[in-house]
């Protein structure tokens, strides 16, 4: 799974959003706003991770159980996904 | 062909319609400055901007909006410029900007303020301001852009405080944190689809967010509303 080309992470003022740029504008005019977790998980992402990758990211960067590290991490692709912004 | 200076930016515009003449006849400039450049509008600028499937607009209007792009990707790659959608309202040399979706009432704060203030208070722009980093400081400046009620000043004023405006039962006003103004200003603004020109306004942005006071104002259409916003934002009393 990989973020689709023209989608951005940028931190602001401490604060994480993906802008689209280029012409990925096309599809998607918007702000996603993310917090730390998010944006680690979408640097992963960026490098073409599995779920299953970032599970394991998850697991050795924070103190959280696998069950809830699996719920997190599919709920976060299934709304990429949903918005279009994985390939 | 007409020169204008906007946002102390220079420029010739070679219309093909009288009517962005006449929009723009107060920023007209003979000085000797020269031009930082030219905006030769063409029928396709002009129907780019016809973006609004549920409306017809005529091309003589159309083509103001795309001369105010031409001007805010000038002054974004080279002036550190943007617009901000706002009401922006110059108190004592110190500038207060309204923001919120439209028809929230940022207009109808911004009179409530000239109705108390009286002459005190000048309107630099009713809608779409240009924001600048200058010298160190952010000022706003008016522009032709001015809104349905027509309100502009030419004029600039350092930027005091942003306000984001919801209506509200009972007049309450706190500090915000850029996290809650963050995409307020990034959806009022126009952003560019170029990658490095995205991060120029993102630094932009980052650094308003950071320099200028925030407010949160939830309030009703009263004198009461005006009156708390000004007194918490200035720090003066009436």
């Amino acid at each position: 799974m990989k973020i689709k080309d023209g989608f951005i992470l940028r931190e602001v003022a401490g604060n994480f959003i993906v802008v689209a740029v280029g012409n990925a504008v096309k599809d998607f005019n918007g702000v996603i706003t993310l917090n730390e977790v998010g944006a680690f998980l979408w640097k992963k992402l960026e490098g073409g991770a599995t779920e299953e990758d970032l599970v394991d990211a998850l697991l050795s960067e924070y103190e959280v159980e696998k069950d809830v590290a699996e719920a997190d991490v599919k709920k976060f692709v299934d709304k990429l996904v949903g918005a279009g912004l994985v390939k | 062909m007409p020169k204008y200076k906007i946002a102390d930016v220079v420029f010739e515009a070679k219309l093909l319609y009288g009517y962005t003449e006449k929009l723009c006849k107060s920023y007209e400039y003979s000085g000797d400055q020269p031009c930082a450049f030219t905006a030769v509008m063409t029928e396709e600028d002009i129907q780019a901007e016809n973006n609004d499937a549920t409306q017809e607009f005529p091309a003589a209007y159309l083509e103001s909006l795309a001369l105010f792009r031409k001007l805010l990707n000038y002054a974004l790659k080279y002036s550190d410029g943007i617009v901000f959608h706002s009401s922006a309202i110059m108190v004592d040399g110190n500038a207060y900007l309204f923001t919120a979706p439209s028809g929230t009432g940022k207009s109808t704060h911004a009179r409530l303020w000239r109705e108390m203030l009286g002459d005190k208070a000048v309107m630099i722009n009713d809608d779409k301001p240009i924001v600048r980093w200058v010298d160190g400081a952010f000022y706003v400046y008016g522009t032709p852009w001015n809104g349905k009620h027509r309100l502009d000043t030419n004029c600039r004023a350092k930027i005091k405080a942003i306000c984001k405006i919801s209506q509200a039962k009972e007049n309450t006003i706190r500090r915000a944190s850029t996290a809650e103004m963050l995409l307020t200003v990034l959806n009022q603004t126009i952003r560019p689809t170029e990658a490095d020109v995205m991060d120029k306004l993102l630094k932009m942005i980052e650094k308003l967010l950071t320099t200028v006071d925030l407010y949160c104002l939830g309030c009703n259409i009263s004198r009461e509303a005006a009156e708390l916003s000004y007194k918490t934002m200035s720090g003066e009393e009436l």
